[in-house]
């Protein structure tokens, strides 16, 4: 059966056929030899698919020919079971598509697959059915016949997966875009397709999501270079033109003899060189496991192959593997993994389906209109199908009605579907050999388009007129005869519309190919009927139905919920919130859920009928929205890498949404057994907003044991890592500033649970902050501590404004002073009095940049903190203009002008002046020593340095004790040598040239280092 | 075959030129050019022709977009016009209706050609061309007089100079309109009566002669540079007289590569220069062209744009000036440095913005394109069996020239 077929045993008139064939090929072709064996192989192919004793049905996704030719036999003749390639255990799903308005799409749907790479998770697969498809067509009939069974008998979901290369990134991505380097036959179609617009694929293009997208039939050439070869020849644009004009129009009308044997015909082409041998290994295997399925089922069920009908692509039905047929070989089934899956219906639409499979845009509709087209020209009513109930009370009727129907459109159409598993050949020949017949012209049709299009383009803005009509017209009818066709097709009539009417792009306008295809159909969107929704979506459906808006509708719905005049919408406005927070198109437009708010009047943008997809992904995963959300705040509060602050935000959404002591309880105990394993302090921000929010909206309903606990670990917890947090760089002073907070505003309910002040005590004590503003926290700490009084730091601050070499840094001591606003508001006085000695004594080249990062510090603080700065700062400054002469800061009254560098102050600031060697050193070191020795050698330096001063030059003997005022290695030829390191600075302060030294240490830095160079 | 149609009707009767080779012209019309195919498809064509055009709309088709194997005809036809085809079917199918046509888009995406190929073959003259400046006036579209003769003799068809386009409609052919945006908007007005009534009238002469008819076969191929089209806006009805068609900016590789191929082949026939342009430097340029590109779509200001508008027609340019300077100072061979420096050469309009432009670009693009090449050879190897290994020091010599480049400007 498989091998090549004896040429006696083939059908005379594909013999016939065959000779001339072969002539043609000597003809025409130089090495006349391939091309005779192709042709010669192609003949066979038809052969083998037509005597195959299961009635082998060829078709093309989303064909209108296919579809018809299903109708009218299945009309003529019933067959037993229907075989169709589609993953096998998408049978499952099917029964979910009554009450579906189509397109829908049978969905498969893993939410965790452990045996797949985890970047592929969720494994979505989607198989979408539109009206006018075969498929669709005998499914709706075997729905309705009980008599006739259906099986899927493709690969299963399982296997899709399975088969697809394990390194490549995730399935599912590339469907939609073609990337850059990929497919060529791919990029061509973008090109193509790039003149006219990227993005018109309109705005339900991205209803399958990620999801990997199958169809039944599917039949595009992936082999680019055929490709182009054919486009070239056929002088078309894309291969569904193609499709249309050569096969698809041709065979409508055609016999269903004929249909077979030329769907064989190019199915046979394709498979030989259309596609690449990649694809063609993945279809062998396929019809591998298609095949074995069939011979398994009729064996178990006992049925005559020639009762049996296997609907599948074109490419599949002219398989050459031993597998083929009912007798062929045996082949055993790969295993599934563990997988769990689930099945269902989700709404689909055009645009989404030309997105999916790559069709130019416009595809589906002009399908569409072919199939109604030819419904109306056959007379054909077509299956549909219907609500079960409807079924059940046509269920007889129908059967007996077609009993009498079906005589009737035998007759309509001949003989040839009375015969369908011996038709000659003699079809495919005639109809290879006369020249190609097209679809009747339709001028009344053409011409309602020519008039709609221009009416649509003047709604939309363009200024177009009857002249323009009258031009589309003539423009279409030239265009079809430049390319061959004695009738304008849609696409023709599409070019001379874009040529007549489109003069500027302006943006935000349709563009007139768009509007043509709204004009041929235009996008259409699927609906999943309620009774088909899983039972989340109903339950959903019920809930929502008290607001009274119609959540069917595709377009954006408006509800607005006066939950205080009726109260009993607040549950409808819970399940609003939940289905936000899970992303199922709703959206607030007024309205907010926080902490303890009680919600008064809220209004949503509720979208559901077009977001149907994702409220049906969310019903695999539970049987409630509650149940769905719990199981999400869960995940994401137990999962491995989870964190505190993620656990705890976690909580406070369960609060929040669903009002589940329980729930709250466990991930709150989840989130402090987080805490305690915390090393850093990095999520210290976040986690104290959290538990300042939870305990303040606690606190007047009572505290949970939780909170009560999560409050003292983190009390516990921080006071461990206080010490490292202020010595650790790794650790910003923020977040230092937030594990504070944390302590010092949570440290009343700390105590109650038995914390003690002596650990934070300790902690504080251990901290040796060097960065500054982390030193600046300390002191607040240690003022809120009582460890260091008000004076002790305003005499620090004083200290950093008079010390010129801390100077600079003061900007980052306040911020980090600025930071402890967050838990003590008491320091805002002393705030307020810092900052304003800063703007007053600070020179322009450090307050200047400073003045942005000081906005910078205080905004994330927060308004509460500004206001009692601003407060603060009112009652520092006088309030009106007459009492400014005689007005004094307050804190210049109450204290008496600090004591400059007080000796606790100096050796605090030490080690940031240490860097500059200003500092007088008590001890010479041997090369100082020296440095000192040569320059009482060698006078003659100073003396003139000091002459041009006006000093007079006196040196200091050079003993141990009495170096003190030649510190900086300079002599300062005035000074009596003083031993006291605490007089020195009155009297340094006394000659004008060592105010001017001290001032200005640099030039005598680099003097001395000069000289220790020379020595 | 355009001298037999030209002598007859013409007023100064010109002595009939010697026929045409690349030796006496710079640059042959394309009539002249593809004088023997379109007398070859003229005979073949058995397709009724509308009005009095040379060649059926199909064989047009034909001539501009080539013929493959299928066409079963005994010579060669080459393609001209690389794009669209359905493109090239509404530019025909618009100008056997009743409509001009204006072809738009970016500068150096071929519109001229294509206009000049259209007007070859459906009237065999393609040089009734009016240029479109700021200068240009309505005497330029209608006609004008010749000052001594009005004087010696008075106003008469004699002492009139008609326009290139009074001229076609006279003859039946195709008037050309170069650059139509670029001249003031009462003077394209003038063309809404030629495009409508289709003749012209001389009110300063009386009787018969006051009003000069297109013969059938007359129409309008304007030309429009989508960049510059906010400096004269069309009248509206200007416009519905028009079809416009829209030329993109080819954006296809493999079409892209032939285009800069063929037109350079042609170029440097001139100078009787063969090309060998190595198949690696070709994917440099075009990659690096089609890197630009996106640098430049992913910019939001004008600022950060080079002025050029990156089209085919500049790779040509910077490809014909690499190989015309290797070959006469360099050592025949087209090397990396060359290449790039014509390139920088080419791009760089204005001195201290594009300069900047493209600096920024070869330093952060030049090292992600070494990756972009590298995962390239690694699909190419895959189709090609062409050895790769070479590759990177190429793109290393021509990154670095590139910089050299660059690095001369002030």
């Amino acid at each position: 059966m498989n091998s090549i077929l004896d040429p006696a045993l083939l059908d005379p008139a594909l013999q016939a056929l065959r000779t001339q064939l072969e002539a043609a090929a000597a003809a025409f072709a130089g090495d006349s030899a391939h091309l005779g064996a192709l042709l010669r192989a192609m003949i066979e192919d038809v052969q083998r698919a037509t005597a195959e004793p299961v009635e082998v049905f060829p078709v093309k996704h989303h064909s209108p020919a296919s579809a018809l030719h299903m109708l009218r036999r299945l009309r003529a003749r019933a067959p037993k079971v229907i075989y169709m390639e589609g993953c096998e255990d998408l049978n499952a799903s099917l029964a979910g598509l009554h009450h579906c308005r189509f397109p829908v799409a049978l969905q498969a749907f893993a939410p965790e697959a452990p045996a797949f790479p985890a970047d592929w998770t969720p494994l979505n697969v989607v198989l979408p059915l539109t009206e006018f498809s075969a498929e669709y067509q005998a499914i709706a009939y075997c729905l309705q016949n009980p008599g006739t069974t259906l099986v899927f008998v493709d690969r299963s979901v399982d296997h899709v997966f399975q088969w697809m290369p394990k390194g490549g990134p995730p399935p599912g991505e590339d469907a939609g875009e073609a990337d850059d380097g990929g497919d060529e036959s791919e990029a061509e179609e973008t090109a193509g397709e790039g003149e006219g617009e990227g993005a018109s694929t309109g705005n339900t293009g991205n209803l399958h999501g990620g999801a990997v997208g199958l169809q039944i039939g599917d039949m595009q050439p992936t082999f680019g270079d055929f490709l182009d070869v054919l486009l070239r020849n056929a002088k078309v644009r894309h291969y569904s033109e193609w499709w249309t004009q050569y096969v698809e129009g041709p065979t409508l009308s055609c016999d269903y003899g004929t249909y077979r044997q030329v769907f064989f015909l190019v199915g046979s082409l394709l498979r030989r060189i259309g596609i690449t041998e990649k694809d063609r290994v993945a279809d062998c295997e396929r019809e591998r496991y298609m095949w074995t399925r069939i011979r398994e089922h009729m064996k178990a069920h006992k049925i005559d192959p020639r009762e049996a009908m296997y609907v599948c692509g074109a490419i599949h039905a002219v398989s050459p593997i031993p597998e083929f047929g009912s007798k062929g070989a045996a082949w055993t089934v790969p295993a599934k993994t563990p997988t769990q899956w689930f099945y269902g219906v989700v709404p689909s639409s055009y645009a989404a389906i030309e997105r999916q499979f790559s069709l130019p845009a416009g595809e589906v509709s002009i399908a569409q209109s072919m199939w109604d087209k030819g419904l109306q020209a056959l007379e054909l009513k077509p299956f549909k199908i219907e609500a079960e109930k409807k079924a059940e009370g046509e269920g007889k009727p129908t059967v007996r009605k077609k009993g009498a129907a079906a005589p009737s459109a035998a007759s309509v159409s001949s003989a040839a579907v009375e015969v369908p598993a011996a038709v000659s050949g003699s079809g495919l020949r005639e109809f290879l050999t006369r020249p190609p017949t097209f679809v009747a012209a339709d001028d009344e049709q053409l011409m309602r388009w020519c008039v709609d299009v221009v009416r649509l383009a003047r709604k939309h803005g363009y200024n177009a007129s009857t002249a323009d009509t009258i031009a589309i017209l003539h423009t279409s009818t030239l265009l079809a005869r430049l390319r061959d066709r004695p009738h304008p097709s849609p696409y023709d009539f599409q070019d001379a519309a874009v040529t007549c009417l489109e003069k500027d792009r302006v943006p935000g306008r349709r563009d007139v190919r768009r509007l043509c295809q709204i004009l041929l159909g235009g996008d259409r969107l699927g609906r999943v009927g309620y009774e088909s929704l899983p039972p989340l979506a109903q339950d959903v459906y019920d809930r929502l139905a008290v607001l009274g808006v119609n959540l069917k509708s595709s377009r954006i719905e408006r509800a607005l919920l006066d939950i205080q005049g009726r109260p009993e919408l607040l549950p409808a406005s819970d399940l609003l919130w939940r289905l936000r927070y899970l992303g199922a198109g709703v959206r607030p437009i007024m309205g907010e859920r926080t902490l303890g708010h009680k919600p008064k009047q809220e209004s949503w943008d509720i979208e559901i009928g077009k977001h149907q997809g994702s409220l049906i992904q969310l019903g695999y995963e539970g049987l409630t929205i509650e149940q769905v959300l719990e199981k999400r705040l869960k995940a994401k509060a137990f999962e491995a890498t989870s964190r505190a602050a993620k656990a705890l935000e976690a909580a406070e959404d369960s609060v929040l949404y669903l009002r589940s002591g329980r729930l709250t309880r466990e991930l709150g105990l989840r989130a402090t057994e987080l805490l305690r394993a915390e090393l850093g302090g990095n999520d210290a921000p976040e986690i104290f907003q959290r538990v300042r929010g939870l305990v303040h909206y606690y606190r007047t309903l009572g505290m949970p044991d939780w909170i009560k606990d999560f409050v003292s670990t983190g009390y516990r917890h921080y006071a461990t890592l206080l010490p490292t947090a202020f010595t650790d760089r790794g650790t910003a002073p923020r977040q230092l500033a937030a594990m504070l907070a944390f302590i010092f505003t949570q440290e009343a309910l700390a105590f109650s649970m038995g914390c003690e002040r002596s650990q934070l005590l300790i902690a504080v004590a251990q901290a040796e902050p060097e960065d500054p503003p982390k030193i600046a926290l300390r002191w607040a700490a240690q003022w809120i501590l009582g460890q260091r009084s008000e004076d002790e730091i305003r005499a620090d601050f004083q200290h950093l404004l008079h010390s010129p070499m801390l100077l600079p840094v003061f900007p980052e001591y306040m911020a980090g002073f600025l930071l402890a606003l967050e838990f003590t508001p008491r320091i805002s006085r002393l705030a307020v009095e810092f900052l304003s000695r800063a703007f007053a004594a600070l020179p322009d080249e450090v307050l200047v940049p400073w003045l942005p990062k000081l906005v910078v510090t205080l905004r994330p603080l927060g308004p509460g903190v500004m206001q009692t700065l601003v407060k603060e700062a009112g009652l520092a400054f006088p309030r009106e203009l007459s009492k400014l002469p005689a007005w004094e800061f307050s804190w210049d009254r109450s204290v008496p002008v600090a004591p400059p560098p007080a000796p606790k102050a100096r050796s605090e600031a030490k080690p940031a002046a240490k860097a500059t060697s200003a500092a007088p050193a008590v001890e010479r070191s041997p090369a100082e020593l020296a440095v000192a020795t040569l320059l009482r050698a060698e006078p003659a330096t100073l003396d003139a340095l000091a002459g041009l001063l006006g000093v007079p030059p006196t040196w200091a003997p050079l003993a141990p004790a009495a170096e003190a005022s030649a510190a900086t290695t300079s002599a300062e030829p005035d000074e009596t040598s003083d031993t006291s390191e605490a007089a020195e600075p009155a009297s340094v302060a006394e000659t004008p040239l060592a105010r001017l030294l001290a001032a200005h240490p640099d030039a005598l830095q680099a003097l001395a280092a000069r000289l220790q160079a020379l020595a | 075959m355009a001298k037999k149609i030209s002598t007859p009707a013409t007023t100064d009767s010109v002595p009939a030129p010697a026929p045409a080779t690349s030796e006496t012209k710079l640059r042959m019309p394309a009539e002249e050019k593809y004088a023997a195919e379109l007398a070859y498809l003229a005979s073949v064509d058995k397709d009724p022709r509308p009005f009095a055009w040379r060649l059926s709309p199909r064989m047009i088709r034909t001539f501009v977009l080539g013929a493959g194997p299928g066409d079963s005809f005994d010579r060669p036809i080459a393609q001209k016009f690389f794009g669209d085809a359905s493109l090239v079917e509404r530019a025909i199918v618009t100008l056997a209706s009743d409509r001009g046509l204006l072809l738009i888009g970016d500068p150096g995406t071929g519109k001229s050609w294509l206009a000049e190929l259209l007007a070859a073959a459906t009237s065999g003259n393609s040089t009734h061309v009016v240029q479109g400046t700021a200068g240009t006036t309505e005497d330029h579209i209608k006609y004008s007089w010749n000052v001594a003769m009005v004087i010696a003799s008075g106003q008469s068809r004699e002492s009139m100079i008609p326009s290139p386009i009074m001229t076609a409609m006279q003859r039946g052919e195709m008037g050309r309109f170069e650059e139509l945006t670029r001249c003031g908007s009462d003077v394209q007005d003038a063309l809404i009566s030629i495009l409508s009534e289709k003749y012209i009238t001389i009110p300063e002469l009386r009787g018969d002669e006051s009003v000069v008819y297109a013969k059938p076969g007359f129409n309008m191929i304007a030309t429009a540079n989508s960049r510059d089209r906010g400096v004269n806006e069309l009248s509206t009805a200007l416009k519905r007289r028009f079809n416009f068609v829209t030329i993109p900016i080819v954006t296809n590789k493999k079409s892209e590569k032939e285009i800069v191929l063929f037109r350079t082949r042609e170029l440097m026939a001139r100078h009787t220069i063969t090309v060998d342009v190595p198949p690696t430097m070709l994917d440099i340029l075009l990659q690096t062209f089609a890197d630009l590109r996106e640098a430049t779509a992913n910019t939001t200001s004008e600022d950060q744009r080079l002025e050029s508008s990156l089209s085919t027609a500049e790779q040509i340019g910077v490809l014909e000036d690499a190989l015309l300077h290797s070959n006469f100072f360099g050592d025949k061979a087209l090397q990396p440095g060359t290449l790039a420096r014509s390139l920088v050469g080419t791009l760089v309009r204005r001195v201290p913005e594009d300069v900047s432009i493209l600096n920024k670009f070869w330093h952060a693009t030049a090292a992600e394109t070494e990756g972009v090449k590298k995962r390239k050879k690694g699909e190419e190897a895959a189709t090609s069996a062409a050895p790769k290994g070479e590759k990177s020091p190429e793109l290393e010599a021509f990154v670095a020239g590139g910089k050299q480049a660059l690095s001369s400007f002030k």
